[in-house]
């Protein structure tokens, strides 16, 4: 694997000396090469597969990293499996490891890293590979009970264009229950969700009558296989369907898209573009949020400020058409900078809505709290603590309302954010109530950051060139509005994709629903949900 | 807590007036292409294609467009030297492919629709122009439209995405259950000709592979008044401009 | 009359000619024998009964004298003759229903004929009992019923989960005996020999004070088979250990026996103060209670049943304190409604707990199971049970126009007839005790809905298949039950002067004039009423059949009084006519509207999910726990969690929580108690040291405290 250096912005490189001394000491002979530079400041090479479960526990829970993720490669001879760690302040870290083909059992991390766990099982459901001492395979993507086994349509035998498979539904299959008291049962909720308008999700609530016990989701309804579609395809391509594969949140996921592609070219991008960039993630970002208070507001059956919410989420949306000519920001980004420019009236009038929507925002929010009836349905509500947080890797403000600091804008800053000074606000409490002062805070920080971005921005080309001429692969990272937002990406030399993988922060988030969504009464479901606002399509892809 | 009925009643009616009224604020609609006329066969060329999805056909120096493949890239508006057409307005919807005439419901329910939404596999953006429909500044329900939790109380079947393989089979009981003097409303570029996600083993071409669709609006997503559109044409009190879609090698 | 000696030895001579019969007959006739010679009997009983009650004159006879004891008498009265004909018409039944139970059994190890000898002589000290004329004849064979159940129950042990359900109930049944003996016995103290009618002209001379002791033991030592609280806690125990085919008679006869015995010996045979009037009252309606929410969180079906006998209990003991009360402040109108309440509710109760209790057995032969969380989806397979088995559920649940409605209906109207009472502190007493019974009907229809929903309803949840005999097993006796349910539901008025008799022989007056009118012409006894109502009701039709129907107008009625001059009226016979004109009225309009459309039938809609299975659907328990989750106070029970996780928090792999829960009387009565009881013991032991010297002592100092007691000589 060729790496090109690009400099990873911010970032104490310092503390890298340490920490490869640390793993050299203890790890040895089982981690072959160390080298840095390139995506990563470290890139570790394990030569012995049984060394994996203690150095993710050695970085995940002695140093203090947080788990990226887990990226499958399948070359024509060999795996490549990237296990994907962040070091706040300095950047990423790539544990990576190679075996033949033949092979197809790993030892599984989530005994030590439990975020790792449907990383694995996406992995063992496309791919095919086993984890030993994982508890619970299967079931994952592909459902059981209408899929067979098998199928690994990851796999580069397997073709996208392949006709759809013949699919019986298992006349004998019954869901995993964990409750066993004598007269439980699980009440089925969705996928064709009974909440009026929602996405496909799938719930089935363990109850005895009165409390639900446990409420697990069963997601992948909306898979359509986005990472195996792209697998051919040119970068512009691939683009689309990085866009809009989540589209409430298209611009952070384009981007992160981007900045993969400009890392294997080697292309950086103007800084008027960069300006730009950060101005229509965090407009995005304001919108996202407007959205998600009208929803949590919604869910407590509170109208009028649901009401009066929705109506600034569409008045964003109104103006983001009249800046981009596109409600959802779709077709703007593209590697080496955005499609078009904006003139300083375009920037004005957008200023304006964007001040509009922040003083609504903060009227609702004094209100809001004097609102005792709305504020009991949300306080201790879905409580996730602290270690739960930490654990389960939660990211974004549903992470930073449990304390996990990390906002990738600040701990990994891409695309210019080192320039700009700005607030990441932070709850301990994580419950409902502390994820919507967290999703008000936030607001109004990105209508800040969108007013410096307008007064400090440069006039300049908003594009450059950006053409592959060699194979490569590079990782882009985004702090999507939902959280940390990853796409690695692999091109051959002609620049056709070969892999692509989105690491999503529903994906992360979901995993962590389960804990949130413990010994709750019926009526707090819907409430959980929308406190939590998540997205299963983004998590589907 | 009576703090949020005088702030109700403080903010005023602010629905909308379509469609008595034509909605002209800015920003409602990102609008679309529309066929045009260039003045060298290059510039026609170059348009049809830089079209990602061969939304625009070519036919000597005349450009179509088919609406219904159309994503919404704007690469024909922003990276053309001389760009397409554009369409303003949200009065989208159409027929579908095999239909020649308009069949809305029954005008006992055109003051009152019971409207049932399914994704199956959109990617939100869909999904969540329907849900603004019911934020006051559109507010369905001065129309009579109202979305039911159960298929067994509604009469339009309001389906986004291009029907995932594992929605496949809930799409179809959804369907199933509804009773009979029911309509389907495909909504989005991805429910009527699979959008970007195409033919996969994991993807339908749009839910006219599933379901026998009545009614289609094209975008991507389409604004909240092209879905009102399409509803108020389903519910019979709108008819069609162009009654026959655009279909491909028609001059 | 004449005939009741000679129907009286026909039923002993029938019984015991079932008992020859079945023990020299093959096994294969037994069942054919119990089942005739059952249903004979139990005519031979009806037709006894109605003799009495038919000509109001009560039957006396004297047998044998035996030294020390007396004579002994038979007396059948009135009293005696409602339970003696709603023991006919049980045993009726269930007579058909046993033999038809035992002749699908193949089970070649039951000993039939052992079951048929003690069946036999059971319904002969049934019989016994009831005519039973004065102590020793009573006391005997009441001993005898209480053996005989406990014989019945330890039939067939080996299908008995709890085996010491029958020595519980034996244990409590001889502690009950002894307490009636006691209480019998104090009565006898003044009088001139043993029988009931010596005991009821003494007790007239004994004070109020005095008559507490003989009521309180007679009331609980009665209220054992009669299931109070708190002795009833062999109740659900011997209930469910009992054979399917025995359960029946315990719930609609020997139950009724103890409320026989309360009415004979504290209301017929001494008049006590209200005090104790109150008691009874109390003590009913927190039976009521405690009886229906536990019926209400319990998931077999046979317990539940036993706990809602338990709750039925409750509401005729609660019925007959306000009976007491009334008496003794005087108002023999409200005191003979009250009691004629009582009496209906324990008919309606005998003839619907039987019916559910016979449907029970079905199912339980049907599917092998009595877990209500395991049933479910039995009417698409036993439809003609199914629909028996509504009629009980309606019937318990107090909804019109079955039986449970109109005792339920004046069993309320008796307590509301508080208001004529001076005192305030006793119709406060009387709200609370309403306000707990409304509780418990409102708790009883949630109880009886889970049970219907629960078993027949939805789809199958366990992994039992349907028997073949399930079909073959006769429903007639059942269907038998569940139109006299009807009758008894919309024939109140025919019902109400039968039972007038027995409530005259207690209360001292009529209640018919009160109750039920004759036609609404205006006669003599008419005149009471306001004329704005007669005319109302002419308006309404009330007079509607005056030529045809023989006997009295179709409505009950209850007048305020001079000072509250309303009039509570219900009219099941009248609402039956118009709920049928309702229906087919609906029924018209309905196919004429429908003509043209078509009926589809889908899958039920569960949210897309390829299929709804069974694990998915609602539970009994499921369906409860609200009340469990309310009453918790009342159930407190212990909840112990084990959670197996592999790996860490995150990865459970199951949850598992035990609920234990302490029924509540045991909790704060009989746990004490037994404690208390056990650590006094405790105390005592220490005497037993095995020292010979201190034993002498002892010896000693008793013969020492004797003298001194007797020293005056």
């Amino acid at each position: 694997m060729a790496s090109h250096s690009s400099p990873i912005a911010g970032g104490n490189i310092a503390g890298l000396a340490d920490l490869t001394g640390t793993i050299v000491e203890r790890f040895g002979g089982q981690v072959g090469q160390l080298r840095a530079g390139g995506n990563f400041i470290l890139t570790l090479s394990v030569a012995q597969p049984s060394a994996l479960p203690e150095l993710s526990r050695f970085l995940f829970w002695e140093h203090g990293c947080l788990f990226g993720g887990i990226t499958a490669e399948e070359h024509s001879r060999h795996w490549q499996i990237h296990y994907t760690f962040l070091l706040p302040g300095s950047g990423w870290i790539d544990v990576e490891l190679s075996m033949p083909l033949e092979t197809k059992t790993l030892p599984s991390i989530v005994a030590q890293v439990h975020a790792a766990d449907w990383h694995e099982r996406e992995v063992e459901d496309l791919f095919g590979i086993h984890f030993e001492n994982h508890p619970r395979l299967g079931d994952f993507i592909l459902h059981d009970q209408t899929w067979r086994e098998g199928i690994d349509p990851m796999r580069k035998h397997f073709s996208a264009s392949h006709p759809q498979l013949e699919r019986k539904v298992d006349l004998e299959w019954q869901p995993l229950l964990v409750v066993g008291d004598p007269g439980s049962f699980a009440m089925p909720v969705g996928p064709v969700y009974e909440g009026g308008i929602g996405e496909s999700l799938h719930f089935l609530l363990e109850t005895v009558g009165e409390d639900v016990i446990r409420a697990a989701p069963r997601l992948f309804y909306n898979y359509r296989a986005v990472e195996k579609v792209a697998e051919g395809r040119t970068i512009t391509g691939a683009l689309l369907l990085a866009e809009r594969f989540a589209a409430t949140s298209a611009f952070a996921h384009s981007l992160a898209f981007c900045l993969a592609a400009e890392k294997i070219a080697a292309v950086e991008v103007p800084p008027r573009a960069a300006a730009l960039r950060v101005l229509l993630a965090e407009l995005e970002r304001l919108r996202h949020h407007a959205g998600a208070i009208a929803a949590i507001c919604e869910s407590t059956a509170l109208a009028v400020p649901s009401a009066q919410a929705s109506i600034i989420e569409e008045n964003l949306l109104r103006a983001s058409c009249v800046f981009t000519d596109h409600r959802y920001l779709f077709g703007l980004n593209t590697p080496g900078g955005l499609n078009f420019n904006f003139g300083s009236e375009q920037c004005q009038t957008l200023l304006t809505a964007v001040d509009r929507a922040e003083s609504d925002l903060r009227i609702l929010e004094k209100r809001l709290r004097l609102s005792s009836s709305f504020l009991d349905r949300l306080e201790n509500v879905g409580v996730v603590t602290g270690e739960s947080a930490r654990d389960l890797n939660l990211v974004g403000p549903i992470g930073r309302a449990s304390a996990q600091h990390c906002d990738l804008r600040t701990a990994c800053a891409y695309s210019g954010y080192e320039r700009y000074v700005f607030a990441v606000p932070c709850e301990a409490e994580g419950d409902g109530y502390a994820r919507l002062r967290v999703l008000f805070a936030e607001a109004t920080e990105s209508a800040r950051l969108i007013h410096r971005v307008v007064d400090t921005l440069e006039v300049g080309p908003v594009r450059v060139p950006c053409e592959v001429h060699h194979a490569g692969a590079a990782l882009g990272w985004v702090e999507a509005p939902r959280g940390a937002a990853l796409h690695w990406l692999r091109v051959d030399e002609k620049g056709v994709v070969e892999r692509y993988r989105a690491i999503t922060p529903s994906f992360n988030n979901w995993l962590g629903f389960h804990v949130a969504a413990e010994n709750f009464a019926f009526q707090d479901f819907p409430i959980i949900l929308a406190t939590f606002g998540l997205s299963a399509t983004e998590c589907d892809r | 807590m009576s703090f949020w009925f005088w702030h109700g009643l403080r903010k005023g009616i602010q629905s909308s007036r379509y469609p008595a009224r034509a909605e002209n604020t800015p920003g409602v609609s990102p609008g679309r292409p529309m066929g045009t006329d260039f003045s060298t066969l290059e510039e026609a060329q170059l348009a049809a294609e830089i079209c990602p999805t061969d939304a625009i056909v070519a036919h000597g120096k005349s450009t179509y467009v088919n609406p219904a493949k159309c994503v919404h890239c704007q690469l024909c508006l922003h990276s053309l030297p001389s760009p397409m057409n554009w369409e303003p307005g949200y009065e989208w919807a159409q027929l579908s492919a095999n239909q020649t005439e308009a069949h809305p419901l029954p005008s006992a329910f055109a003051k009152s629709m019971h409207i049932m939404v399914v994704d199956a596999g959109d990617c939100g953006a869909c999904l969540h122009e329907v849900k603004q429909l019911n934020n006051p500044l559109y507010n369905m329900h001065r129309l009579g439209f109202f979305l039911t939790a159960t298929p067994r109380t509604a009469d339009l079947l309001l389906v986004v995405g291009p029907v995932s393989e594992n929605m496949r089979g809930p799409l179809l009981k959804t369907w199933e259950a509804m009773p009979t003097s029911r309509k389907v409303i495909a909504v989005g570029g991805c429910a009527i000709a699979g959008g970007v996600f195409g033919r996969s083993f994991m993807c339908a071409c749009g839910v006219g592979e599933v379901l026998p669709v009545d009614f289609e609006v094209p975008g991507n997503p389409p604004p909240p008044l092209a879905i009102l559109h399409g509803l108020l044409v389903a519910a019979g009190r709108k008819s069609l401009k162009s009654p026959k879609p655009i279909s491909e090698g028609r001059v | 009359m004449a005939l009741t000696g000679p129907l009286l030895v026909a039923i002993f001579a029938v019984c015991a000619a079932g008992v020859l019969l079945s023990a020299l007959l093959g096994r294969k006739h037994v069942p054919w024998v119990l089942a005739l010679a059952g249903a004979l009997s139990a005519i031979l009983m009806v037709l006894t009964s109605a003799s009495i009650l038919l000509t109001g004159h009560p039957f006396e006879a004297a047998l044998w004298t035996l030294d020390g004891f007396g004579r002994f008498t038979i007396h059948l009265d009135s009293v005696a003759s409602i339970f003696l004909l709603v023991s006919g018409v049980v045993y009726f039944s269930v007579s058909l229903f046993a033999g038809s139970f035992l002749r699908n059994q193949t089970d070649e190890a039951h000993p039939h004929f052992y079951y048929a000898i003690l069946y036999f002589a059971l319904m002969a000290s049934v019989v016994l009992i009831l005519v039973a004329g004065d102590i020793v004849l009573f006391l005997i064979s009441w001993e005898c019923m209480s053996i005989l159940c406990f014989l019945l129950i330890n039939y067939d042990t080996r299908g008995q989960s709890d085996k010491s359900a029958g020595y519980i109930m034996l244990a409590m049944s001889e502690a009950g005996f002894l307490a009636v003996a006691v209480a019998f016995l104090l009565l006898a103290r003044s009088a001139p020999d043993f029988s009931f009618a010596a005991l009821r002209t003494a007790s007239t001379a004994l004070s109020p004070q005095t008559l507490w002791l003989p009521f309180l033991l007679g009331f609980f030592g009665f209220g054992v088979k009669a299931g109070l609280v708190p002795v009833n806690f062999w109740l659900p125990r011997s209930y469910t250990a009992a054979p399917t085919i025995f359960i029946p008679v315990f719930a609609g006869i020997t139950l009724n026996l103890g409320f026989y015995g309360i009415l004979r010996l504290d209301a017929d045979l001494m008049h006590a103060g209200y005090g104790t009037g109150l008691v009874a009252l109390i003590t009913g309606s927190i039976t009521a209670l405690v009886g229906i929410l536990y019926a209400t969180t319990d998931g077999d079906i046979k317990t539940m049943l036993a706990h809602s006998s338990i709750e039925n209990a409750g509401i005729i003991v609660a019925a007959f304190g306000a009976f007491l009360v009334f008496r003794a402040l005087g108002q023999p109108v409200a005191a003979a409604l009250a009691v004629s309440a009582l009496l209906y509710h324990m008919v309606n109760h005998s003839i619907y707990k039987t019916l559910l209790f016979e449907g029970a057995g079905h199912v339980e032969a049907a599917t092998g199971t009595r877990e209500m969380d395991q049933l479910g989806g039995l009417a698409r397979f036993l439809p003609g049970l199914s629909a028996i088995f509504l009629v009980g559920c309606l019937a318990i649940s107090a909804v019109p126009p079955f039986n449970g409605f109109v005792s339920e209906w004046m069993t309320l109207q008796s307590l509301l007839r508080s208001a004529v009472l001076a005192s305030t502190s006793v119709r406060i007493v009387f709200a609370l005790c309403g306000a707990a019974l409304a509780l418990t009907a409102a708790l009883a229809v949630t109880c009886f809905v889970k049970t219907y929903a629960m078993n027949f309803l939805g789809i199958r949840r366990g992994s039992w298949e349907l028997r073949d005999n399930a079909q073959a097993m006769s429903k007639f006796p059942l269907a038998f039950l569940a139109v006299i349910c009807l009758l008894l539901g919309i024939l109140p008025t025919y019902v109400l002067p039968m039972l007038n008799q027995s409530a005259e022989t207690l209360a001292g007056t009529s209640v018919t004039t009160a109750l039920v009118q004759p036609f609404f012409t205006a006669t003599p006894e008419n005149a009471q009423l306001p004329s704005a109502f007669l005319t109302d009701f002419h308006n309404l039709g009330a007079q509607t059949g005056k030529g045809l129907v023989p006997g009295r107008g179709l409505v009950v009625l209850l007048r305020g009084g001079e000072a509250n001059p309303v009039v509570f009226a219900m009219s099941p016979s009248y609402s039956i006519i118009a709920l049928m004109i309702l229906f087919a009225f609906a029924w018209f309009v309905l196919r004429r509207l429908t003509r043209r459309r078509t009926l589809a039938r889908r899958p039920v809609w569960a949210g897309g999910i390829p299929r709804l299975l069974p694990i998915l659907t609602y539970t009994g328990t499921g369906f409860s726990n609200p009340v469990r989750v309310v009453f918790q106070a009342i159930f407190q029970p212990n909840i112990i969690e084990d959670t197996r996780q592999t790996v860490a928090v995150h990865f459970r792999t199951a949850i598992h929580r035990q609920r234990e829960e302490t029924h509540v009387v045991d909790r704060l009565l009989l746990r004490p108690v037994g404690t208390a009881a056990q650590g006094i013991a405790a105390f005592l032991a220490g005497m037993h040291h095995g020292k010979l010297n201190a034993y002498i002592t002892y010896v000693l100092a008793f013969l020492l405290l004797v003298l001194f007691i007797y020293r005056g000589g």
